[in-house]
This record gives structure tokens, sequence and C-alpha cells, in this order.
């Protein structure tokens, strides 16, 4: 682009209501603009396609939700408009107790470990942010170094140590209450990265006014810190409503303690169950309305506890 | 090489350079790091002829309450008046002793053997025998309890020493309140750290140790308890995997993590880049409805993935509805193999992936990309840089640097993406050239879940999982150590 | 005198003995069952008549889950002590079942009795090693041909199955990447593939041909079969879409009859051509069965023996037909006139003349066939020629004959 040498002779006119004499603003040059158009419209187009994508698959799961299992077929089928409109799946949801079970099971884990966990999490994410003390380093090797074997080969041993303590089972739910929240402490990545961001200065002149680390984290840190404890709580509740393969292990059979996740992935993936799509599709669209709720009210906070902790690593 | 000479090469001879440089160095830092664990070792064995001396001293110079507490612990503590804390202590020892009285010593004491006591009938009446499982479970976990008690034990004895220096010195020793007040403040993270500390031991590291001895054992079909024994082998199973005959292991091991690498780097930064590409397109300027399409993006993130991906996955099958669409509309004649055809499944995996990962790295970029100093555009601006310009010399760069460690656990978080693979292709397709189970979607990590589930073979699940752990850690340890970000945490705060 | 004395005293021996007997047999306490979802109000109903029956049994409590013969092996075999004492599964798992310590063999007089009353079938397939180890429940997990008769009018021949469905631009599902449905071209030839269990329910040798020109002909009529563009793979009726035809099992009639409704027929299965020689296909005629799980304490081990010979019995047997339409493994149930004139039990029935028992396989058997099979579908043994087959057959055949394990 080239540079411009000449001063621009620039057009001016009085402003009455203002009193002073204005420049009038130069037209941008019209290619610049019709380029910049273009490319907006280019953005728009790939907007629109990418959320037809991305719309895509849950409008078709709504859509196939609301065909009867009683009067149409509750398999798959190779349409995607129902024939006929209907809240039979919803209302076998509601009416077969299983499911009501499974969600109220879910719910309740969902809610213990949001509560929990931010305590755990925080707890950690705090004093390693915080705090120097020998070992420190030791633990953030530690548990990265934790975090990289693969989980799943110890379901089994998990499963016995519940067990011994009755959490199987019957006891599933808080079993898994239990498990969930027990190592959560590991995930203090993006909170500590959140606390990282907070100036250390305030702490110290607090603590040379005579306040404890306990007064500090209370008082001074907590109150700053409202995103990242929504992020954490938000994370808490959402994690448990997707867990399948844990959640099978430690229900064990008793399908009083299903997760909703173990309820309806039997539904479809079960000889036993015939002709439960539509129901699963139901089921599902019952799960994603909460957390996306929840989720669009607290998107806020994601987007700002997510971002710090990328960041910071 | 001269720093001079370094800066007038082209960019891939820079990058060539590094390379070069890092591989000639590597015997460097393999040696250096091997020093450095001898001089661990060193310092370990230093440190424990020092505690055993300090133990002796102790004893020999302690008064009667501080000798009693080698003993009894807690006792010196409270003879001096930290009944408290005597207390406590004391209150470990009695559990630490029941523990292993009537739960944990019978465990432990079978160890060596894993049990040798055979499961038998009487009649038709089962009389069962000892199991393997829970022996080398319950020794594993009363085995930490040991090394807790030794530490507690080790405490208990040190404090005698303290509190002894410091009445002879004439000093009050601390109160129980001055205790609990040391809690909140100076020794705060002790009381942040308990329970996330006692979680992590026994329901991460127990089941770890457990696994990884496991792979050092015959645990698998013909020996699953209770029915049945198993016992130590050494190392005879990492030996199956490594040889290529037996099974197939071998190739079908290299295949599988082949797959894992491809897979973790598609799905770690054709996501990143594309999720970059949506956030700048979003937050250009003049685009409108912003949180429109932001919102619609994260929908993916607030559905579980278990509805998700299970809908999704049947929406791809031969018969589901994208092909019977295709085929209504006229534009294939025969279903498309998405699951059938092992590059469709992967490609298929990866796009699907997409679709998952996209609004994730949206967010990030988001925040990131408002971050970036707006003044560093507007000169880049001035000096005539077009858009491309400006995001590989300025967003690129910029991204990169902040979220250097993300990928990082992006990348380890892909290598055990268990989900996606589970829901969506269940690892399939199989086939005649792969052994032992594998399908060609399946990761290390489903890949071993099907093992132990199908086939019962938990020793080989358990080799192939120390196995993913080695390569995720060197990845981490080659690559960790090169990212700025990690280096400097202290300047970042 | 003396005699008669000695008679008094034999008598009231025998009398106390026999006391007891009766009281060890008397069992109250926790009995966990297993059963698949669509049983469970069943399975209450039965064994609460089961005590009425046997007031000794009153105090018996039943624990009755939704764990279907699918998943509860899987499930006994992770732990079996947390498991079901009574539980129902599909035969293929005996062997596993048998080595993880699940299942506890039948009191003589039981086996005697299951022997006597169940077709030789699902006798021969809950026999391991000369002992029994389950109770025979059902005798209809093989597979047959489905079709919708509207479109289907005549189901003799594969090739014309999917001629007719082709033309109607429908569906025929067979799921071929499965090493039970597979089998029905391989056995079809006159192939065969099967396993020596010893007691302890380990596969120590493997008897195959698939090596052979019949393995061949069957490898080759399933290419021919994944070639056609009506044929998609697939066993589930519930997730198949716009189908004429289906090869799956009983379990699927209720999808079935209201997908295809009136024009819903079941047949055998067709017989398929391979260079002009024409060959009916086979498979596996398998059963569904309970297992008692080893008991510690004898007086419960007895009452779960009389509770599964009752829910395994004539009548319950009888109930899951008019229920689910279970086709029943009981000789007497087989022959009632419901049972006759049920045309899917006798589709079935029709195709077991021409399958084989279904013994037992190792874990990896399923999942080589399933990559066999895989290899078919993906059109990777499309261009090659009989030499080139016949290598793949070996390979499979090879790594078959190493997944036995001699001991």
């Amino acid at each position: 682009m080239a540079k411009r040498d000449a001063i621009p002779e620039v057009e001016t006119y009085i402003d009455h209501q203002a009193g002073v004499i204005r420049e009038v603003q130069p037209p941008a040059p019209r290619s610049k603009k019709a380029a910049e158009r273009r490319a907006n419209r280019a953005i728009y187009t790939a907007l629109v396609i990418i959320s037809v994508v991305w719309l895509a698959p849950f409008l078709f799961l709504v859509l196939q939700s609301f065909r009867s299992y009683l009067t149409e077929d509750g398999g798959m089928v190779s349409y995607l408009v129902p024939k006929a409109f209907s809240l039979d799946n919803y209302r076998f949801l509601f009416e077969d107790g299983r499911y009501l079970r499974w969600y109220t099971n879910t719910l309740t884990i969902a809610l213990f470990v949001s509560v929990l966990q931010t305590g755990m999490v925080l707890s950690v994410s705090y004093v390693l942010s915080r705090m120097r003390f020998r070992g420190r380093r030791f633990i953030m090797n530690m548990i990265l170094v934790l975090g990289m074997f693969p989980g799943f080969l110890t379901l089994i041993a998990l499963y016995f140590l519940l067990k011994q303590f009755g959490l199987t089972q019957e006891g599933a739910i808080p079993g898994l209450i239990l498990i969930y929240v027990a190592s959560s402490g590991m995930g203090y990545y993006i909170s500590k990265g959140f606390f990282d961001t907070i100036p250390k200065s305030l702490d110290e002149s607090a603590r040379i006014d005579g306040a404890t680390r306990f007064y500090v984290f209370r008082r001074i840190i907590m109150p700053l810190s409202k995103p990242i404890v929504i992020y954490t709580i938000l994370m808490g509740f959402m994690a448990p409503w997707g867990d399948y393969v844990f959640a099978s292990y430690v229900a064990f059979g008793k399908s009083d303690s299903y997760n909703v996740a173990v309820g309806l992935y039997r539904w479809v993936n079960t000889l036993d169950f015939q002709g439960y799509f539509t129901r699963f599709c139901a089921g599902g669209v019952l799960v994603a309305i909460p957390i996306t709720i929840l989720f669009f009210l607290l998107q806020r906070y994601y987007v700002e506890g997510v971002t710090g902790g990328a960041v910071k690593g | 090489m001269a720093d001079l000479e370094y800066l007038g090469l082209t960019r891939p001879q820079k990058a060539l350079r590094r390379l070069a440089a890092f591989l000639t160095g590597l015997p460097g830092r393999l040696g250096r790091g091997l020093l450095g664990l001898l001089r661990a070792l060193g310092r370990l064995a230093r440190g424990a002829w020092h505690e055993l001396r300090d133990l002796a001293l102790t004893f020999m110079e302690g008064d009667w309450k501080t000798r009693t507490s080698f003993f009894i612990m807690g006792f010196g503590s409270i003879a001096r008046g930290q009944v408290m804390r005597g207390l406590l202590f004391l209150l470990f020892q009695a559990v630490f002793l029941l523990y292993m009285l009537f739960f944990g010593g019978a465990y432990l004491a079978k160890w060596g053997t894993l049990g040798d006591v055979e499961t038998t009938r009487q009649g038709r009446v089962t009389v069962y025998g000892d199991n393997s499982f829970l022996i080398l479970l319950y020794g594993v976990l009363t085995l930490f309890f040991v090394l807790a008690f030794l530490y507690t034990w080790r405490v208990n004895v040190r404090q005698n020493r303290i509190s002894q220096r410091l009445q002879q010195a004439g000093k009050p020793l601390k109160t129980a309140r001055e205790d609990v007040a040391a809690l909140a403040d100076s020794q705060f993270h002790k009381t942040l750290l308990a329970l996330p500390t006692l979680g992590i031991f026994l329901f991460t590291i127990v089941p770890i140790v457990f696994m990884v001895l496991v792979a050092f054992t015959n645990y698998d079909y013909n020996h699953q308890p209770p029915g049945k024994l198993f016992t130590w082998v050494g190392l005879s199973n990492f030996r199956t995997m490594l040889s290529a005959g037996s099974a197939n292991y071998g190739s079908t091991f290299s295949q599988v993590l082949l797959w894992t690498l491809i897979w973790a780097f598609f799905a770690t930064f054709l996501n990143y880049f594309l999720g970059m590409m949506v956030a700048i397109m979003i937050n250009k300027k003049g685009i409108r409805l912003k949180k429109l399409w932001r919102t619609i993006l994260v929908m993916t993130i607030a559905i579980p993935q278990f509805v998700s991906l299970l809908y999704v996955s049947k929406m791809f099958a031969a018969d589901g509805l994208i092909n019977s669409y295709l085929m209504k509309w006229g534009w294939i004649s025969e279903a498309l193999p998405f699951w059938t055809n092992p590059t469709w499944a992967r490609v298929t995996i990866i796009v699907i992936n997409i679709w998952i990962g996209i609004p994730y790295l949206m967010l990030i970029a988001t925040g990131i990309l408002m971050n970036i100093p707006a003044d560093l555009y507007e000169s880049a601006r001035i000096d005539g840089a077009n858009a491309v310009q400006m995001y590989g010399k300025i967003t690129l760069p910029y991204m990169l640097f902040v979220t250097g460690p993300y990928l990082l656990t992006s990348f380890i978080g892909n290598i055990n993406n268990f989900n996606v693979i589970f829901l969506l292709s269940g690892g399939g397709p199989m086939s005649m050239e792969l052994g032992g189970n594998a399908g060609y979607t399946d990761l290390l990590i489903t890949w071993l879940y099907k093992m132990t589930v199908n086939n019962t073979d938990y020793k080989m699940a358990a080799v192939i999982g120390i196995i993913v752990f080695v390569v995720t850690a060197l990845i981490n340890v080659v690559v960790y150590n090169m990212i700025p970000s990690v280096k400097h945490e202290e300047d970042f705060q | 005198m003396r005699k008669i004395f000695a008679l008094v005293l034999s008598l009231a021996l025998a009398l106390s003995l026999f006391g007891a007997v009766a009281q060890a047999e008397g069992f109250s306490g926790e009995v966990k069952i297993w059963v698949a979802d669509a049983m469970v109000d069943l399975t209450h109903a039965k064994v609460e008549e089961f005590k009425a029956a046997n007031p000794q049994y009153a105090g018996l409590t039943a624990l009755i889950e939704a764990v279907g013969e699918g998943d509860s092996a899987t499930n006994m075999i992770t732990d079996v002590e947390g498991g079901a004492d009574i539980f129902a599964f599909a035969q293929d798992q005996l062997a596993r079942l048998v080595a993880a310590g699940a299942l506890v063999e039948l009191s003589e007089e039981n086996a005697a009795l299951v022997a006597e009353q169940n077709d030789a079938g699902s006798v021969a397939a809950v026999t391991l090693g000369g002992l029994v180890y389950a109770y025979p429940m059902t005798s209809d997990n093989g597979y047959f041909l489905n079709y919708d008769k509207s479109v289907i009018t005549d189901p003799s021949t594969l090739e014309g199955v999917l001629a007719q469905a082709e033309a109607a631009g429908k569906s025929v599902y067979f799921e071929i990447n499965s090493g039970w449905y597979q089998t029905a071209f391989f056995f079809g030839t006159g192939a065969t593939v099967t396993y020596d269990v010893d007691d302890a329910g380990n596969l120590v040798k493997a008897n195959i041909n698939y090596a052979s020109p019949e393995g061949l002909a069957a490898l080759k009529g399933m290419i021919a079969l994944a070639k056609s563009p009506a044929f998609v793979n697939g066993s589930s009726a519930d997730n198949a879409t716009n189908y004429a035809a289906i090869v799956v099992g009983t379990w699927a009639r209720e999808t079935l009859s209201k997908a295809f409704g009136d024009n819903y027929a079941a047949t055998k299965l067709p017989t398929f051509e391979v260079d002009g020689t024409a060959y009916q296909l086979s498979g596996f005629g398998g059963f569904k069965m309970l297992g008692v799980k080893p008991q510690v304490d004898e007086a419960k081990l007895a009452a779960c023996d009389a509770l599964a010979l009752y829910l395994t019995g004539e009548e319950v047997q009888a109930a899951r037909f008019e229920q689910s339409g279970w086709g029943p493994s009981n000789l007497n149930v087989q022959q009632s006139e419901a049972v006759k004139a049920d045309f899917v039990l006798s589709a079935l029935a029709e195709q077991l003349q021409h399958t084989m028992g279904q013994g037992q396989y190792p874990g990896d058997y399923w999942s080589t066939a399933t990559g066999l099979g895989d290899d078919v579908i993906a059109g990777k043994l499309n261009d090659l020629t009989d030499e080139q087959l016949m290598e793949r057959l070996t390979q499979f055949q090879d790594i078959l004959i190493g997944l036995a394990n001699p001991q």
C-alpha cells in the first residue's frame, strides 16, 4: 500500500449547533470498502453454514424425540420429521419410574460433586498459587505424572476399594460422589492460573496488617474469584452427567443406582431393549435442557475461567 | 555457531539447525539426567543415614518421656502438657495397630505369593481360599498405611526432641490453641491440602500402583479370583508384548500407537487452528450477532457427550440419517462407508471431533484475542501489513505463546480420549490384519478397555497402560521443558 | 418283638433323618436374581408362586434386577462375590463363567431332571466336560430370515432376496461381521470351527477347516453378499431402517411385527450360490440358560437350586413364551399347540435343522471373526484371487488355532 505523500485537501463545514468548524471525513477508498464487505459476506456465509452444521444434530435429536414409540416407530427410521408429533416418549419417561430415578440420581451426584469438588479444587489451587512451602514443586510434578497414567485401568481397583466401604451397588451414588470428588484436586490448573492473575501485593499488605492466611483466603481472594468459583461449580455439575463407564461399573447391575448415562446407553445398546431409540432421544433432550440453560446463564464465567486457565496452564 | 550467522539463515534452515542442536544435545541431556538421578539417589542415601543418626541421638539423649514415645506415640507430648497433639498421635497409633491386626496385616503377610490357599469344594458347597486380587489391592493400601505410619512416627519422635530441647532451654511449648491457630495461618497449606491429598492417595495412587503391579502377575482369563489364584511372574508379560509372534501383539501395538499419535495430533492441532479461525471470524470488527454465533457453537459443550456422540454415531451409520437422505436425494447410490472402511472411519472421527472441539478453542481464543494489545495491530496496519501477515506475525505467535501448556495438556488428553472413540466407533472397524481385539480406530486406551472387559486380560492391559504412561511421559518431558510460559512460572505472576 | 422294635427304630431314624433334611432345605434370606428387563415382572410373580408352593422357602427374599443375558457374564466376571446368585446368560458365555468360577455344577438329581425335560441341544449346551453347569431356559438363540412378504415373495435364495429388495429400493440386513452370524456361510458349505473344552472351562483345542474349498466357497458367498447394494451389515431391527429382510432371532419379533405389520413373515435362511453350487445357509443354534453361582452356605445353595429349577421348568417356560414369545427348551412346552402354531418359532425350528449347536469359543474368536467380516465389508477382499483368499483363510484359521490354550 502506497503511503500518502501529499497532505490531502480537507473539506470543511461549519457545525452551527456546536459552533465549531469540522472536517468532512473523506470517504474511504471504494475498493477497500467493497473488499471489506465481501470479506464480511464470506464470513457470514461461513458462520451460517457452521451454525447449521452445529445445530443440526440437536435439532434432529429433538425432532426424533417427538416420534411416538407407540403409534409410529420407536426404533431408527430413515426419515427425520415424525409423521405425527407426539409426547408419548416424554410421557413414558415420566410415568416409568426408572428414568426419573436415574435423573434424580444424576442430579444428586451433580449437586454434591459441584459443591465438594469446588472446595477441593480451590483449596489445592489456592495453596499452589499463593503459598510457598517445602514439597510444593514435588506435589505439582506428582500430579502431572499421575495425570499421565490412563485412568481407566484403575477402574477395577477402584471398584473393589469402594466395595470395601459398601459404596457399590446400593451405595453407588455416594460412592460415585466420593470418587469424583476424591481426586478432583488434581484438576487445579485452571483455577491456579486464575489465582496467579490476582496481584500478590493484595495478600502481602493484608498479611502486614496481621491478617491470617485463612482470613486472606476468605476475605480477600474469594471475593475476587467469583468467575473461577462459578466456573468450577459449573464444571463439577456438568461432568457427572456424561460418565458412563465408571458409573456402570459402580452400579454393578443395580438399576436403581444408574445415572442417566448408564440407563440411556443401555436403552440403545442392549438387545433387551427394542424400540427405545426415540425414548433415548427424549431422555437426552431432558438431560440437555437444564445443563444448556445453566451453561448459557453462566457462559461469561466459563469463558473467563477457561481463558485464564489456558493462558496460565 | 555465531549468533549473527544464525540470524542470517532462512526459516527452514533455522528450524533444521534447532532440531540438530536438540538432537546433538540429547545424549548430553540424557547423561545429565542420569547423573542427576545418581545424585538424587546419593542424596536419598545421605538423607536416610542422617535420619537414622538423628533417631539414635534422639533416643540416647532423650529423657524417659522421649524414650517412651518411641513405643507409645504421643506419650512425650502428653507428658509435656501438649495433650491434644499427644492424643492425636496416640489415636493414630491405635488405629494403625487395629488396622494391621484386623485387616491389613493378613493381606500384607501374603504379599510374597499373593495367596496359596486354593478355593475348594466340599460336596457342592464352595470354600473360598485366598483372593489374590484383594491381597494385592489391600496389600498396596496397607503398604501406604505403613509408610504413613512410619512418617508419623518419625514426626512424633522429632517433636519430642524439639520439645525436650525447648524445655531444657526454658522456653514454653505451643498450646493446643496455638496449634489450631497455626493451621489457619502459617500451616494453612496443610489444612487445605489434607483432604485432597488423602483423596488422591486413596483413589488415584493406590489404584495406579496396584495396576502397575498387575503387569508383573499372571492375572488373566485362566487366573481369575476368587475361584483361582494368580501370582508374580516377573517381566514375562513385557516379553510377550514385545515379541512379534504371539497373538500379533507387537505389530498391532505399533499400529494402534501410531493411530493414537495421529489422532492426538489432528484432534489437538486441527481443532486448535480451526477454532482460532472461527474465533477470529466471530470477533472481526463489523460482524454482528457475535453472541449468537458463540452461543450456537457452545451447544456442543453444554450437551453431554454420551447423548450427542451416540446420536451422531448413529447418524453416520450405513443405514443412518445421512446415508438415507443422500440416497433419497440420489446423490449416492450406495451407502458411504463411514464406519466400515478404516480410512473413512478415521477421517469421520477426526471430523466429528472438530464439531466437539472447536467450541472450546473458540472460547479460549476469544478470550486471548481480546487480550492482544490493539496497538500491535494498529502499528502493523500502518506498516502496511495485510490480514494474513498480521495473523502470521502477531496473532499466531501470541496465541502459541500463551496456550503452549494448554496445547500440551490437550494433546495428552487426546491420547487418552476414551469417550469420543468409545461412543462413536467403539474402535471398529476391525481387521484380521490387527490382532488382540484391536480395531482401526482404537486408541491405546480403548484397546485396553476392551482387553479387560471382553477378554479379562488384565495383565496385558496393565502392560499397555504402563507403555501409554511412558509414551505420554516422554512427550511431556520433551515438550514441557520447551514451553516458555512454563519455564518462567514465577515471572508470569 | 425284636423285629418290630428294630423296624420302629429304623423308622424313627429314617423320620428323624428326613426331618433333618427337610430342615436343611429351608432357607430364608436374600437371593439376588438377574434376568432380562422384559422378564423382571414375570420372574417376580413366579418367585412368589414358588414360595407359595414351597413353604420352607417362604422366608426367601428375591432381589430381581434387570441385567440382560448379554451383560450378566461381564458383570459376574468382574465381581463374582457381588454378582447375582441366579443369573440368566447366553450359552456362549458358559466356558468364560466356569473359568471365572461363577457357576456351580448342578446336583446329580437336578442334572438328570434337566436332561429329561429339555431338548438334547440345550442339554449339550449346558454341559461342559461331563458336568452340567446351568438350567436351560430357552431354545431360541438362533437366527433365521425375517422378511416383508409384500416385497420378498420368494425367500428361497439369497440372490433372489437381494434382487427383490433392491428392486423395491430396500435393504437386507445380515450381520456378517459377527462371528455368530458369519457361521451361516461357513457351516453352510461344510466348513466348521469348534473348540474342545476341559473341565475347568479352558479351551484346549481348535477343530477347524476354514482353509479348505468349503471355507473358500463360504467366503466368496460373503463377498458376493457384501457387494450387493441392498446389503447392510447389522442385526439390530431396532436400528435398521427401510429394510425388506433381516437375519435375526426371535427377540426382534415385536419390533419386526411393528415394522412389517401384516406382511411380517419368517422362514429358514435362504440358500446361496457360489460357482454354480447352491448351499443352504446354516449357523448356530443357541440357548439361554439360568446359572447358579458357587455358594458357601449349603441351605442357600439348595434354595437357589430349587428356585432355578423352578424358573426354568415347564410352567415358567410356557409363561415366557406366552408373554414374550421366547422359544422353550422344555420338551413338553415345545409340543404345545400354541408353540407349534407360532410362525416365528416354526421358522426357527426349521432353520435349526440346518444349524450346529453352539459350543464354546474364546473371546478372541468373536473379534477375529469381526475382523474378517469387516475386511469383507470394507471391500478389501473384493479383487483377490482364490489363492489370495485362501491365504486369508489360512491366516484366519491359524489365528483361531492359536487361540486354543493347551494346558
